[in-house]
């Protein structure tokens, strides 16, 4: 595979600076139904595109795949507007597929960068919902959500978790199949991004989650809907634990 | 910057005046109630409330939520809430077609939350069009209207880093308040802290300079404090050198000032009350006040703007200023921004005009943002007022409302919400007084035949109330009401200690001591108390942690287990492990001349007697009366050198005169320390003429000059918990936040001396020989009551002891019976009364109870008055009853007392509870849960906070409502009109406190049948023989 082919890749793959290809689309298309086929479509165009290879992509790659996504993890801290967080949280961990490309058995990327997208389209189904509610799903601005919607914070919570691939989700595995093929440095790399991941997941859900809060007016997830969220959650989960985490 | 005398004066006198808003805050060890209000009380209630929620960014009225909930359950007086709204209504110019009356009334009744907010960007026309669904009106907004809103918001008496933090969102604030509590903690710990600040003596501003410039901690955080420190020598000169370099206008650096203390009113507080406490231990050690205070914060504020002020960011008021005027699109923004008020939707877009910085983008976006939030804010208020027009019944008249119209019927609104919080509170207060008023009885009492078997003087305090009622319910016993202290301001020292607690009201200050001595021989420190010590000592060790925290973990783990699974009975077991206090007697009798002089002595020739022992290792038996004598004459100067110390002793005549200087000056054997302790001697107990004066006023007071019983039970009042920081909270406030039992013990040694009686007798007091004054304590944690001093009764007295003590356990366990069922969940509550006293029991001893009692909450009450006024009445311990009989008074003196001391201690502790309820977390102490102790004199939140000053949560809210009803102050004077009138004229803080609205002032006159209440400025009087009307108040004027 030409180094040309590479960098088309990396457009689907992202690697920084073709990575703002995505983030532009994504931040720039309001439609959530777009957002949620970005998200599911976009990394599986590149995956198509690196299956043409017959060799693993080289180290070069690797380190920038590595570097793209400490770069995006760094940002996602301080990001406070929920779909560019999403596309931020996108971008890290879809170059991480790079990584698991390079596994002697790279089987089931599709797979796994599905883990990735799975929980990043839940979230943005919720920043949808917070969008219909509030105008905007920002974090800061209005806060407290738990005390006036605490449904709709329980869900928000767990799957931001899922996002940031806190076991036991899917995530969570593809993040070690990634880890256990990695080099020292790149091991170090990808510490560095879960640390990254999980300080701004945090900061995210303070934003919204926790404080006084000023949104008692606003009414809260249905419990049907609550339910539907909750069996996706325990689904992924529970996929996540029997294929990637090798329990099936 | 070097300062002349008159400028450091000057700022001195304006950081003195600046803090007067500011609450003193007392010492928890002795908590003292107080209005958080209390420097604002020279205002009207209403304004004051206005400036204090200003000021403290406080809330000064419940939510509207709160009152209709009160008025839901009949709390609040309806036809008063109709008749103040008609007459706010009346007030205002007439709208066409609009009732405003039915508006104002909707808004109370149905509408959940404001309708007009206090500041919007949208005006009538907007709001009209969105009424009508049109489009939003195009008309830009004047930038001077915004410059002005920013002008208002961002500069002023607000401090720089509070207008830098809201326009870059830097939280230089919180950190400044951090390093400043920081810095307070180290300097002002009273024996918390194992390592203490060094240099301490010199001062707050000295000490904390002298480690501000070697903290390397606050150097790597880029704080060059050095820098700013070089600047001046003085405190005085720091404060000048910062306002000059922000830019603050003199004129305007008092206003500074007072934010600058709010912003931390628990320390501000605590270090104002300090350093005007000249008696106080610590603070004569180690003096601070609120100049030093200033100075530290500010030198810290600057180096925090310093720090970040290095990106291109407006940093001091004229900087700031000039933003305003030069960029106020971009300064509005930013203030929206990081303000939190922006509009969700436009955050993202405004968010990257800021990041970026171009002025045109921001320009574009500025408009964009302000149109949007017009057209938010307005369809808000159209909404919220379609909501009210329908609750009022008038959809159609809104609908044809023109604009302009439209306009005055918002701005009439949004004035009404700002006032409906006194409205609200007035018609409470309205229904507490009918009430009140309802359950009076002004009949005379008929004559008793006999005499009482027992008559009480327990203390006003509200939770007297319930345990008095009880006992006159169990059996012939007749009440009274006094201050807890009785009447006798006393410095007590107790046994074992060294230092003084005052046991009066903080008005006063006791001039006699009365010190308590062992009537026990002395007794080996018992093995356990000795293993507490080293525990404690080795707790505080700073090694501790590395060698032995296996072994005293567990030690602890036990404690831990008992307290936690079985409190009574391990607490019981604990307390058996520990010696009883040895039975002591109050030294109440002032010393003559030549008992001092004899005392002076013992004292001199014991201290001389250690020396000798100690510099020259004698032997007893060696150290004879002569030669102490010999020495001591010396010391004093009374003869020349004594040639047979010499040679007792082994010296040369050298030797001799370095041991006498040694004495004089060491061991202060001198004529000056001699004359000091004669004098402190002095203070020493009261003359049989004071002791007949307090007895005399005492009884007076009460209306107790004949009739005496045999029993005169004299209650002072405590609790006890375990575990609490606020346990004095719960004490007596009329002992200054101590037990009231040493009171008690106090006025009836005085009362039981024969001689004390016979002139009281000359006096027209005649106390028969039968009658014993007993001291007693009401547990109000348990409500158990106890007597003292039993080894002093006559025996005659002995064989009625048994009923009275089987009197006051009745009492006692009818009033737990009453009492416990408001602390505990509905499913557990009981009822039986031997449950309930045991569950009290538990309640004192639980380590886990964040609320032992409910202390004075749901106050609400001051009655002063003969107790047959409202004996029929359970007034559910929310009153503070005075015992009063104005025909005993003929020249008002005793009530102006009663004005002067109880009433206005009664108005704190009331004003403490009102706003701890309004607004927990500004004026009260949030929840007990997350507090810790500082310094040994206050409490925080978490780790690091202001010092809590109010009443905690778990004090005054139930469930996450208010358990306390929040009222002013219902007084109520039993006295013909002109005679109470008289006596509120005479004390002018009270007057003050009237004509101010900070307490409702009836009197009832029992001769006419007539109340009379000041309110609206003037007194108004109505016959109180309409009592059968629900508010005797509301009957209109005969």
């Amino acid at each position: 595979m030409s180094n040309l082919t590479y960098l088309l890749v990396g457009f689907f793959l992202p690697l920084f600076p073709f990575s703002i290809g995505f983030n532009v689309l994504f931040t720039r298309v309001n439609h959530w139904p777009l957002r949620l086929a970005l998200l599911l479509v976009w990394p599986q165009i590149g995956l198509a595109l690196l299956a043409r290879a017959d060799v693993p992509p080289p180290h070069w790659i690797l380190t920038w795949a590595m570097a793209t996504a400490l770069l995006y993890s760094l940002r996602l801290l301080a990001m406070r507007e929920l779909g560019g967080w999403i596309a931020f949280l996108a971008t890290a961990a879809w170059g991480l597929l790079w990584l698991l490309a390079q596994a002697p058995a790279a089987g089931g990327l599709s797979l796994h960068a599905l883990w990735f997208s799975l929980p990043l389209v839940m979230l943005a189904l919720l920043g949808a919902s917070l969008e219909r509610r509030f105008g905007g799903a920002y974090t800061g601005i209005y806060q407290g959500l738990a005390q006036g919607m605490p449904r709709f914070s329980a869900i928000l919570v767990v799957t931001v978790l899922a996002a940031v691939a806190t076991p036991p989700a899917p995530s969570f595995f593809s993040m070690l199949s990634a880890f256990l093929n990695a080099t020292p440095m790149l091991m170090l790399g990808l510490a560095a991004l879960w640390l990254l991941w999980t300080w701004a997941a945090a900061r995210l859900l303070q934003g919204l989650i926790v404080g006084p809060g000023n949104c008692r007016s606003q009414a809260d997830l249905k419990p049907s809907g609550a339910w539907v969220y909750t069996a996706a959650l325990v689904a992924l989960i529970a996929l996540g634990a029997a294929l990637p985490g090798g329990l099936a | 910057m070097s300062l002349s005398l008159g400028q450091s004066l000057k700022i001195r006198a304006m950081v003195h005046v600046a803090a007067e808003p500011i609450p003193f805050f007392w010492p928890m060890r002795t908590f003292i109630h107080h209005n958080p209000l209390h420097g604002l009380e020279h205002l009207p209630f209403t304004e004051a409330v206005q400036q204090g929620e200003r000021l403290f960014h406080a809330r000064g009225f419940l939510p509207r939520s709160a009152y209709q909930q009160y008025l839901a359950e009949g709390k609040v007086d309806r036809e008063r809430l109709v008749a103040r709204v008609a007459a706010f209504a009346a007030a205002r110019t007439a709208i066409p077609e609009i009732d405003l009356e039915r508006w104002l009334l909707a808004a109370l009744d149905d509408a959940r939350e404001t309708t007009c907010p206090a500041r919007s960007l949208a005006g009538a026309a907007d709001v009209r069009a969105a009424l009508d669904a049109a489009p939003a009106t195009a008309a830009p907004l004047a930038a001077e209207e915004i410059r002005q809103r920013l002008r208002a918001e961002l500069l002023g008496d607000r401090p720089v880093y509070e207008a830098v933090d809201a326009l870059y969102g830097t939280d230089i604030g919180s950190e400044l308040d951090e390093l400043v509590i920081k810095s307070c903690l180290d300097f002002f710990d009273e024996g918390q802290s194992v390592w203490g600040m060094p240099e301490r003596e010199q001062g707050f501003f000295t000490a904390w300079r002298d480690v501000a410039r070697r903290n390397v901690r606050l150097f790597l955080r880029g704080l060059h404090i050095n820098r700013i420190l070089d600047q001046a020598d003085t405190a005085e000169g720091i404060i000048a050198h910062v306002m000059h370099t922000l830019g603050i206008e003199q004129d305007r650096w008092m206003e500074c000032f007072t934010r600058e203390l709010a912003r931390l009113h628990g320390w501000a507080g605590f270090i104002r009350w300090r350093a005007s406490a000249k008696h106080y231990y610590w603070n004569q050690h180690y003096p601070g006040d609120l100049v030093d205070f200033m100075a530290i914060r500010l030198t810290l504020a600057l180096a925090l703007l310093n720090e970040r002020g290095r990106r291109n960011m407006s940093c001091t008021a004229t900087a700031i200023a000039e933003a305003i005027e030069t960029r106020h699109e971009e300064v509005y923004l930013r203030q929206q921004f990081h303000g939190g008020h922006l509009i969700p939707a436009m955050a993202a877009k405004v968010e990257r005009a800021l990041a970026l910085g171009e002025k045109r983008r921001i320009g574009r976006v500025f408009d964009e943002y302000c149109a949007c939030q017009r057209a938010d804010e307005a369809a808000r208020q159209a909404h919220r007022l379609r909501v009210l027009a329908q609750a009022a019944g008038q959809e159609s008249e809104l609908s044809g409302l023109a604009a302009e119209d439209l306009g005055r019927l918002l701005q009439t609104l949004r004035v009404f919400e700002q006032h409906e919080g006194s409205l609200w509170l007035d018609a409470m207060e309205a229904h507490a007084m009918g009430r009140l008023l309802q359950g009076i009885d002004l009949r005379t009492p008929p004559t008793r035949e006999k005499r009482p078997f027992v008559q009480a003087l327990f203390c006003i305090d509200t939770r007297s109330e319930r345990i008095r009622r009880q006992l006159e319910g169990v059996g012939d016993y007749q009440t009274f009401g006094i201050a807890g202290f009785f009447g006798v301001p006393v410095s007590f020292m107790d046994i074992g200690k060294g230092s003084e607690t005052h046991l009066c009201p903080v008005l006063l200050t006791p001039k006699n001591l009365v010190p308590e001595i062992s009537a026990a021989t002395t007794q080996d420190e018992p093995a356990v108390t000795a293993l507490e010590k080293a525990m404690h000592e080795l707790k505080e060790s700073v090694l501790t942690p590395f060698v032995t925290v296996e072994a005293i973990g567990l030690l602890f783990g036990f404690d831990m287990i008992g307290k936690t699974l079985i409190p009574q009975s391990y607490n019981r077991w604990r307390k058996r492990l520990h010696p009883d206090k040895p039975p002591t007697r109050l030294l109440l009798d002032k010393l003559s001349r030549e008992q001092a002089d004899s005392i002076v002595r013992a004292v001199q020739r014991a201290v001389i007697v250690k020396a000798v022992e100690q510099e020259f290792g004698l032997e007893p038996e060696r150290i004879t009366d002569a030669m102490i004598r010999e020495l001591r004459e010396t010391a004093l100067g009374h003869q020349q050198s004594s040639e047979l110390v010499a040679c007792e002793l082994g010296l040369d005549r050298e030797g001799e005169g370095a041991f006498v200087d040694r004495l004089r000056t060491e061991y202060r054997i001198n004529p000056s320390f001699a004359q000091v302790q004669l004098e402190r001697l002095g203070r020493i107990g009261f003359s049989v003429d004071e002791q007949t004066l307090f007895v005399g006023q005492a009884l007076r007071a009460i209306g107790l000059d004949k009739g005496f019983s045999r029993f005169i039970l004299l209650v002072g009042h405590g609790s006890s918990s375990e575990n609490n920081p606020y346990e004095s909270a719960l004490d007596c406030g009329a002992c200054g936040g101590n037990h009231g039992l040493v009171s008690a013990r106090v006025l009836a040694q005085m009362a039981n001396k024969a001689e004390v009686r016979r002139r009281l007798q000359r006096q027209g007091i005649d106390i028969p020989d039968d009658a014993w004054f007993v001291p007693a304590l009401h547990n109000t944690t348990t409500d158990e009551l106890k007597l003292y001093d039993l080894e002093l009764l006559p025996p005659s007295h002995l064989v009625y002891l048994d009923r009275l003590r089987n009197g006051l356990a009745a009492a006692s366990r009818l009033c737990a019976a009453e009492r416990m069922p408001t602390l505990e969940t509905p499913g557990s509550q009981t009822r039986d009364p031997s449950d309930a006293y045991r569950r009290a029991l538990r309640n004192a001893m639980d380590w886990s109870q964040v609320r032992p009692e409910w202390g004075l909450s749901r106050n609400a009450y001051f009655v002063i008055g003969r107790r047959h006024l409202t004996q029929g009445l359970a007034l559910e311990g929310r009153a503070f009853l005075h015992s009063y009989d104005y025909r005993l008074d003929s020249r008002q003196r005793l009530l102006a007392t009663i004005l002067t001391g109880p009433l206005v201690v009664g108005q704190w502790i009331n004003m403490e509870h009102y706003f701890s309820t309004v607004d927990n977390e500004s004026f009260g102490s949030g929840s007990k849960v997350y507090h810790n102790v500082a310094g040994r004199f206050g409490v925080m939140t978490g780790n690091l906070s202001d010092l809590r000053t109010g009443l905690p949560s778990q004090t005054v809210l139930k469930d996450g409502r208010p358990f306390h009803e929040p009222l002013r102050l219902i007084t109520l004077i039993e006295a013909p009109f002109e005679h109470a009138l008289r006596a509120i004229e005479s004390v002018v803080a009270v007057k003050h406190l009237v004509e101010n609205g900070w307490l409702k002032m009836l009197v009832v006159d029992p001769q006419s049948a007539q109340v009379s209440l000041f309110e609206d400025g003037q007194w108004r009087h109505r016959p109180l023989a309409s009592a059968t009307h629900p508010n005797p108040l509301l009957e209109p004027i005969a």
